[in-house]
């Protein structure tokens, strides 16, 4: 190879043009084929035309915002690619500047530069050290080809003869034009690669990073891509040992319930249904840790990769979300929603109770029990509930013969005591010993075979009331404290409807007490007579009515009977009750005759303030005469009574008068009636003629109707009759309280 | 103006006339509807007007807790001078009248627009 004077290298072909071209462009093609790597790739094109071709070579490529950046820089001169690109670093060349290798950027044409002079140079130098460095080096040859692909400029390639030499010429020009273009295919190929492993790091890490767990698998079962998160809701440490496993190895850790707690085939799972050809939607799975318990509540969804070519699943993406707190949530409202109405539903509690443990069995417990704290201070045992009444029957047994006692330590009567929940977990074989009283007693505890177990207690006003238990018994469940936060607002919830079911009878109670107390306790033996009442409440319980009856001997041989009715109901309605009854019978005591009676009675209510109670009643003053009695009738604004005929026919007696108590003054006049043997005196409040919808009442006429039977029957019987014509009429729900007396004359007379 | 309010069974209709206010009830006035009509009538009442009239030809029903209603109202005209008239009511209320001995006290008009002095 000839040298130059001062013995630098020379690029003087040796070979013929035809032959170097060709060995160039095959060589490049060896170059650019052997790598994707953009850096590498530009420094071998580079080198390639060092020094056959030239003395340097150096390729600059466009950035996306326009600058200029060399890539590679070929030498045979020592120390000068280093120095080039330093300079390239300090001073980058203008994309809008004169530079050749800019003016080939802009325009995509090449340029040849055959003789470049100094004045040249300078003209396009990026400042005077890159003059000097050009003028220095003894730049005097160039070409410039564009690197192109797909239309566009990507860069272009320079290269230089230096000193004394041969001129490039437009066959050089041509050759490294082909040289460019081949580099800008693979640029462009290097970059796109680039790019996809930039999209494909990104889908990566999406993926990677993704809360949801995500696993890809084969047909074969074998997990090729898993997430962190699949790691964690799989429980392995991370993705690779998924990856690692056999096919369904994992899976087998796992009890897979679908949404009704049944077992599920896993040929159900979405995956295992795309691969079988199916296009299944969204799986709702239970998901139980065979080696804890603990569940999670996980939606499966599938989607298929297809293979291009042949248009079958090769590979299928499972999406996996965790709603376990989800579904706690809803399934939790939803329990409490059922218990709430289960609770609402009667005021009669230990059925009540019975029905929220069977609801609490499976839902959240293995069993339940709900024990109550009675009126004397006892822990009772009110509900138990198994799906297996051979294990309620050991539980009512270890209830039975191992009874809480409240002042015990632990359980129930301390969670009754403090008023506070407990959780035990975990609760190992080996602990029962030490809670056993006896051989049986740990007998029955290991029957029970409780694992985990939550006190709750039952709140009341005034306190813990109860307490309801949850056990866990078997190994696929395990109470957690979401469970516990559910059943203490259950044991509230039900807390307060034992409560207010107790109150409920107790108010009962209490009005069934006052009733009787504004009834008479007995009503006298009359002689040669019958009489007989009854009271018949409508509506709540709990409300105190305000029909009133009494029956008192009168003088002699005579008796007085009255019935009546007080507006309203509760305990003003049965203060003046009282009130009436107590007036009545003193007014009867001074020998008033029952009209007086009846004012003296308006009267009193007039001075109770408000002076508004309003008051109706019957009086019947009944004297004993030859054979038969004789009746006064007052009334005051009351029906008139009925006088039964041996017959089966009735009457009516009395003119109506005054109602007492709102109005003044009231007017009451008194009917002269007769009471023959066997004939029956009737009186009735208005509960009885008005039972039934307004449009279809009993009335006056009806009553008269069903009083014919009266004959064939005992009073009892009668009193029987009417009021459960009465009651009929009203399908069972009377407007106002029924009172009834009958007063039936001996057919041999008084 | 109308002012309709209603009750379990009972339907109270408010109407206000040139020296009235009517009050048209219908349905059943009992244990649960005598509170609504009390109300009503409270309201009635404090824009003292010169007559009020209780249109009960579509009752179907009253009982005590109603009359007592009414006759509470009716004492209340009578001691602030107001005047105070019933429509005549069906049989059965006709009957509870009857029988509570009230219908002599009672102002009993036949339509709710007759000329009262």
């Amino acid at each position: 190879m000839p040298e130059t004077q001062d013995g630098q290298p020379t690029s003087v072909n040796a070979r013929p043009q035809g032959e170097l071209a060709m060995s160039l462009l095959i060589e490049a093609g060896a170059v650019l084929a052997s790598s994707l790597d953009l850096t590498t790739t530009m420094g071998q094109v580079a080198r390639l035309t060092v020094p056959r071709h030239g003395d340097l070579c150096v390729i600059d490529l466009r950035d996306e915002d326009g600058s200029i950046k060399g890539v590679a820089v070929a030498s045979a001169v020592e120390g000068l690619a280093q120095e080039l690109e330093r300079l390239r670093t300090d001073h980058p060349l203008d994309p809008q500047g004169r530079h050749p290798v800019a003016q080939v950027i802009r325009s995509g044409e090449p340029v040849l530069l055959a003789e470049m002079t100094d004045a040249l140079l300078d003209s396009f130098a990026q400042g005077s050290r890159h003059a000097k460095f050009m003028i220095d080096h003894g730049y005097r040859s160039a070409v410039v080809a564009p690197l192109r692909a797909r239309g566009r400029t990507l860069g272009a390639l320079s290269v230089l003869r230096l000193g004394a030499t041969i001129p490039f010429d437009e066959e050089d020009l041509d050759l490294m034009c082909e040289l460019a273009r081949r580099a800008g295919l693979a640029i462009d190929n290097a970059r796109l690669f680039s790019e996809m492993r930039a999209v494909e790091r990104r889908l990566e890490a999406v993926l990677v990073n993704l809360a949801e767990a995500i696993t890809v698998v084969d047909e074969q079962g074998r997990t090729v891509f898993a997430n962190q998160a699949a790691a964690d809701l799989l429980q392995v440490d991370d993705p690779d040992e998924l990856m690692r496993a056999q096919p369904g190895a994992i899976m087998s850790r796992f009890l897979v319930l679908d949404e009704q707690g049944r077992e599920l085939d896993l040929d159900r799972m979405p995956g295992r249904r795309l691969f079988a050809g199916e296009d299944p939607g969204a799986l709702l799975v239970r998901n139980i840790v065979r080696a804890t318990g603990e569940e999670r509540w996980i939606i499966v969804r599938a989607s298929p990769i297809a293979d291009p070519d042949s248009g079958r699943n090769t590979y299928v993406v499972n999406v996996f979300e965790n709603i376990t707190e989800v579904k706690r949530v809803q399934l939790a409202e939803s329990f409490m929603a059922e218990a709430s109405r289960v609770l609402a539903s009667s005021m009669d509690y230990s059925e009540t109770l019975q029905r929220v443990a069977r609801l609490a069995v499976p839902q959240i417990a293995d069993w339940c029990a709900v024990d109550l704290l009675s009126h004397q201070d006892e822990i009772e045992r009110v509900a138990i509930h198994h799906p297996d009444p051979a294990m309620v029957a050991l539980a009512e047994r270890l209830n039975r013969d191992y009874h809480s006692e409240p002042q015990d330590s632990g359980g129930v009567p301390e969670v009754i005591r403090t008023g506070e929940a407990r959780i035990y977990t975990d609760i190992q074989p080996d602990a029962l010993a030490g809670y056993a009283r006896d051989r049986q007693h740990l007998e029955l505890l290991r029957a029970i075979g409780a694992t985990a177990v939550v006190i709750v207690p039952m709140i009341g006003a005034t306190g813990a009331i109860g307490a309801i238990t949850l056990v866990s018994s078997q190994s696929s469940r395990r109470l957690t404290p979401a469970d516990l936060a559910l059943a203490e607002r259950l044991g509230r919830r039900a807390g307060t409807a034992v409560e207010n079911a107790r109150l409920y009878t107790e108010r009962a109670r209490i009005a069934q007490t006052l009733q009787q107390a504004l009834l008479p306790e007995s009503l006298p033996q009359i002689p040669g007579a019958e009489v007989r009442a009854r009271y018949c409440a409508a509506g709540e319980l709990n409300e105190v009515g305000g029909d009133f009856y009494d029956v008192f001997a009168h003088g002699s041989d005579g008796w007085m009977l009255l019935i009546g009715d007080v507006c309203g109901k509760g305990p003003r309605a049965a203060g003046v009750t009282a009130l009436a009854r107590h007036t009545l019978r003193a007014a009867a005591m001074s020998g008033q005759s029952p009209p007086q009676m009846l004012e003296t009675l308006h009267r009193a209510l007039r001075l109770q303030p408000p002076g508004e109670d309003l008051c109706t009643v019957c009086l019947v003053a009944a004297q004993k005469g030859a054979g038969r009695m004789r009746l006064t009738v007052a009334l005051a604004g009351h029906p008139p009574p009925l006088i039964l005929q041996r017959d089966g026919t009735a009457r009516l007696v009395g003119k109506p008068g005054t109602l007492l108590g709102v109005i003044d003054p009231v007017e009451i006049s008194e009917t002269v009636a007769e009471l023959g043997p066997g004939e029956t005196l009737l009186l009735y409040t208005d509960g009885v003629s008005e039972a039934g919808r307004a449009d279809r009442q009993l009335g006056e006429q009806g009553l008269i109707e069903l009083c014919r039977v009266a004959p064939g029957l005992d009073l009892d019987g009668l009193l029987d009759h009417i009021e459960h014509g009465a009651l009929g009429l009203a399908d069972g729900k009377l407007r106002d309280d029924i009172a009834l007396l009958a007063f039936r004359l001996s057919p041999s007379g008084p | 103006m109308a002012v309709a309010s209603t009750g379990e069974h009972l339907r109270i209709d408010v109407r206000s006339e040139s020296d009235r206010i009517v009050l048209g009830l219908h349905g059943e006035l009992d244990l649960l509807g005598a509170p609504l009509l009390q109300q009503q009538i409270d309201q009635v009442e404090q824009d003292a007007p010169a007559i009020v009239v209780l249109d009960l030809q579509d009752l179907q029903f009253v009982d005590s807790a109603g009359l007592r209603v009414i006759l509470a109202a009716h004492e209340r005209s009578r001691q602030q001078g107001r005047e105070f008239a019933l429509t005549r009511g069906t049989e059965q209320v006709q009957r509870l009248f009857t029988i509570a001995g009230v219908s002599e006290h009672l102002k009993i008009i036949l339509s709710p627009d007759e000329l009262l002095v």
